[in-house]
């Protein structure tokens, strides 16, 4: 299985925009980007954990607690309107500093 | 904000928050073994990361770090008593001092809004004071805007019926109490509608302590009348217990100022602007919002527009100044030197603590080898070590500051008790005093864990350089400390009781304390006073003097004599002054009737000033004046008996005799003369209250006061002893715990008692020596020092080097034989299994 470096930062981006489209549990969102990615990136819980953890200190998201596919109880992470509206700044921050680099990459 | 209460959120509920955060981690693998996935790593250390982010970790690490400092401090109780006693010793005594200055200094004074109340002094060009005549206080009353009031108060003593002792008065304005909130505890205070203005009936409040003692604290003197220099007085009151007045000295009563007119002579006392006025203390309270600035130069401008009122009587160019009015102590300048040299000396307590118990956790650290061994093992990286250590450290410094802050209100306790000092002064520790032994406590504990921990951590403990190099400076810092108390307590005791060079078992002093005494009328009375005292029998002779031996005043004019200034003390005295006090002419003859240019120096002066040459006929010079010198009489220590270098100049009294004091010399023990003396006063006139002491018991009073003194002095090297034997002991024990399985061997295979003695204590003796002749060496320095700030130190009294080294070597040796003795209680066959 290809594996790729994920660039610092980028994971609470892809977090918070995987949850964009409704609450899921932490497995989940692992699998949500892995599969997104085209199975490119790959979410270890010892990247996961940490960086949910500070999301939620920043209270971008909250978490509820929820049934899974396998009928077991666990907590589903949900976005908040702050954490909506950092996405939105995280998104075109990271777009303008792709752009940038892009450019850079052209002409140099 | 929000993130730091969603933080705190975490904290408060970290146990719940760790259970879901496991479950979630556990339903992760779960799914990912589901899809055949196989997860690594230990689940407890990924949680742990996880769990970083809350930013709560550091408490957790912090509180297993206590947990187990306090868990091993519990196991060697003897080293924590130890270590707790050295702290508390060495934080106590700063707690003490501070707590005194404290007190004294920066406490406010239990009255209503103390920190707007200023005490005025007055300056012109070439003048001072700090008291005003009363009726410039009342100009400033009538017409300031910047203070709201202006208090007066005038000292005065008055002489009760039935009493041998003159009472302590003050005679106040009438807005003194509610002014600074005082109420009665009895009866009624002084107050401005009733006690403003002077009224037919004279009326006192007592105050509570003085109730306590002469009334019984009988509550049926309200309403009676007490006679006060022969006249009768109200009593309205009696003062609240917590009372303070405005300074550190309660009188025993509070009289109306308006009333003072009536017991003195000096009626004109409120419209006189002179210096001849009633003098009084001034405060006001300043209005609020304003600063002391305003008030000041309100009140300069006030005393520019006084003189020109009054322009003959005033001091021109005059302007006020204002300090503090709420504290029981103001700090002048003057008191710098004397304030530093006291911090310096308790922080060198402290220092000495701190060394000595930093000697003491290194030692430890010598104990502890294979448990640091084993911590660095399982990947305890240093920084965490030091941690560890430190936080060890912090809790005995926390241990030693409550036992040292106890320590410290007890002595503060026993010194008010001790001192006398008002009630109201509580030795409870304020939030300052805290605050500055938390602070005293955590420097400490920076100063003996920092090295240790440090040292220890680096596991190179063995290099006992260190270890050697905290006892030697310890050993020289006590053994100094100590050289100097005995120093300065041979130096009070050698004044002490040695003869003081007169006599004062038999004299009588009589000071009239006129009111309003021309010269001429001065003269008289003292010639009829001479003439009734010569008369009675048991009296042998009668003398004057401006100046009474061991009285509270004196004359001191400063001369040079070589390179260095000498304090000169001028007494005035009438011919027959030498033979009443017993003190001899050695040379020359005694002064004369018109003896104007004619002065009698003490031998002690003589040998300074003419060495080696006879000084009669000699010229000296005061101020402008030429003198010539026609006696020498023996030196006399008359005011200060503690100073060996005094030395004095005697004049012939002149034309003025209203400030003079009668010495009565007596055959017949002086106690029995006290009444016909004062009698013999009361003949000539019955308006006079006259100050009748017994010379004796002034020198004792002297005496004691030097008692404490020497006492003061000894108490940093007492401490100091202490310090050092305590820090000792604790060393020698843990040598003998460090070699436990090195005696039994040696024991086993048939050492003598004296060769483990010596065995044990060998190798402090290097350390304790060198520190002995460091110590010996500055006490040496130290002793130059203090000579120039008090005389009468010999610098190389060997008495006092050989005593303190007596103390110090015996009080050593029991510290050290208290734990060798151990030593020797060792059974070879369990050492051998020590370990």
């Amino acid at each position: 299985m290809p594996k790729a470096e994920m660039p610092s930062g980028a994971l609470a981006l892809l977090i918070l925009r995987v949850l964009r489209s409704g609450p899921l549990h932490g497995y989940a969102i692992g699998q949500r980007i892995h599969v997104l990615s085209a199975e490119v990136l790959q979410v270890e819980e010892g990247a996961l954990y940490p960086a949910l953890q500070k999301i939620l200190l920043k209270g971008w998201v909250t978490s509820e607690w929820g049934i899974s596919e396998t009928k077991r109880k666990v907590r589903f992470y949900r976005l908040t309107a702050s954490g909506r509206k950092q996405l939105e700044a995280e998104i075109s921050g990271y777009q303008r500093v792709h752009e940038a680099i892009r450019t850079v990459l052209r002409t140099a | 904000m929000n993130e730091l209460f969603r933080r705190l959120r975490y904290l408060l509920n970290r146990r719940r928050f760790d259970q879901e955060l496991a479950q979630d981690m556990d339903f992760h693998r779960e799914m990912a073994a589901r899809e055949g996935r196989q997860n690594f790593g230990n689940p407890l250390r990924l949680r742990e990361e996880a769990r970083d982010a809350w930013g709560w970790t550091w408490i957790d690490a912090l509180f297993q770090d206590f947990r187990y400092a306090a868990r091993t401090l519990r196991k060697s109780p003897g080293f924590t008593l130890v270590a707790i006693l050295l702290l508390a010793l060495g934080i106590g005594v700063n707690v003490a001092a501070f707590g005194f200055f404290n007190l004294m200094v920066l406490r406010p004074l239990p009255v209503r809004q103390p920190e707007t109340i200023l005490h005025f002094e007055r300056r012109a060009p070439g003048n001072f004071a700090d008291n005003f005549p009363y009726s410039e206080v009342r100009f400033y009353q009538a017409h300031s805007r910047s203070l709201s009031a202006v208090l007066a108060l005038n000292f005065d003593s008055l002489v009760m019926e039935g009493e041998e002792k003159p009472l302590h008065a003050h005679f106040v304005t009438a807005n003194f109490f509610s002014e600074l909130g005082g109420g009665p505890a009895l009866g009624r205070v002084l107050d401005p509608v009733r006690d403003e203005v002077l009224e037919e009936e004279l009326v006192a409040v007592l105050d509570h302590r003085f109730w306590e003692r002469h009334f019984a604290a009988d509550p049926s003197v309200i309403g009676r009348a007490i006679r006060l220099n022969g006249k009768p007085v109200t009593v309205i009151g009696v003062a609240g217990r917590k009372f303070s007045g405005l300074g550190l000295d309660p009188p025993d009563l509070w009289l109306p100022i308006s009333q003072c007119a009536f017991f003195s002579k000096r009626k004109q006392a409120q419209e006189d602007f002179s210096g001849d006025g009633m003098q009084v203390q001034m405060w006001g309270r300043l209005q609020p919002g304003l600063r002391p600035r305003v008030a000041e130069q309100e009140l300069s401008s006030l005393a520019k527009e006084l003189h020109a009122q009054h322009p003959n009587d005033t001091w021109k160019d005059e302007s006020l100044l204002s300090a503090h009015g709420g504290r029981a102590v103001t700090v002048r300048s003057e008191m710098y030197p004397f304030l530093g040299m006291a911090g310096a000396l308790c922080v060198l307590i402290l220092v000495v603590a701190c060394s000595n118990l930093g000697g003491l956790l290194l030692a430890r650290g010598v104990t502890r080898e294979r448990e640091i061994a084993i911590r660095v093992a399982v990947g305890a990286g240093r920084g965490r070590l030091i941690r560890q250590l430190l936080t060890e450290s912090l809790v005995l410094a926390c241990l030693g500051l409550a036992a040292g802050m106890a320590l410290g209100s007890i002595v503060l306790r026993l010194l008010i008790a001790w001192t006398n000092l008002p009630e109201w002064l509580s030795a409870w520790p304020d939030w300052r005093v805290t605050a500055f032994a938390a602070g005293i406590g955590l420097v400490a504990a920076m100063l003996f864990g920092l090295t240790p921990s440090l040292e220890i951590s680096k596991q190179r403990h063995r290099a006992s350089l260190l270890r050697k190099l905290l006892i030697g400076a310890q050993v020289a810092a006590s053994c100094m400390l100590l050289i100097a108390a005995g120093l300065l307590v041979r130096a009070l005791n050698h004044a002490i009781y040695t003869n003081p060079g007169f006599e004062y078992r038999q004299i009588i002093s009589l000071d009239p304390r006129f009111r309003g005494y021309t010269p001429d009328q001065a003269r008289s009375y003292f010639a009829a006073l001479r003439d009734r005292l010569r008369n009675l029998p048991g009296v042998e002779s009668v003398a004057l003097a401006s100046n009474p031996p061991l009285g509270n005043r004196w004359t001191v004019i400063t001369t040079e004599i070589g390179d260095r200034t000498v304090d000169v003390h001028i007494n005035h005295v009438d011919p027959s002054f030498f033979q009443t006090m017993n003190i001899p002419l050695l040379r020359g003859r005694n002064l004369a009737r018109g003896d104007t240019r004619a002065i009698i120096v003490s031998e002690s002066l003589a040998r300074r000033q003419w060495p080696a040459v006879d000084p009669v006929g000699k010229p000296f010079r005061m101020g402008t004046d030429n003198y010539m010198v026609v006696g020498v009489s023996g030196s006399a220590r008359l005011v200060s008996p503690e100073d060996s270098d005094a030395v004095e100049i005697y004049q012939l009294a002149d034309a003025d005799l209203s400030p003079m004091v009668v010495m009565v010399r007596t055959s017949a023990p002086p106690e029995g003369m006290l009444r016909p003396v004062s009698a013999a006063t009361k003949a000539i006139d019955p308006l006079l209250f006259p100050d009748v002491q017994l010379m004796k018991d002034s020198f004792h009073a002297k005496l004691r006061l030097s008692e404490y003194a020497a006492l003061a002095a000894s108490v940093p090297g007492v401490i100091a002893l202490l310090i050092a034997c305590l820090g000792i002991l604790g060393l020698v024990s843990f040598a003998v715990s460090e070699r436990t399985r090195e005696i039994g061997i040696r024991m086993a295979l048939g050492a003598k008692p004296s060769h483990v003695l010596a065995f044990v204590i060998r190798q402090f003796s290097f350390p304790i020596a060198a520190g002995l002749v460091v110590g010996m060496a500055g006490a040496a320095a130290l002793s130059q020092v203090l000579r120039r700030v008090l005389y009468g130190i010999s610098n190389l009294d060997p008495i006092a080097y050989l005593a303190a080294l007596g103390v110090f070597a015996v009080a050593v040796t029991l510290a050290a034989s208290l734990p060798a003795g151990r030593a020797l209680g060792i059974d070879p066959a369990r050492a051998l299994r020590h370990e």
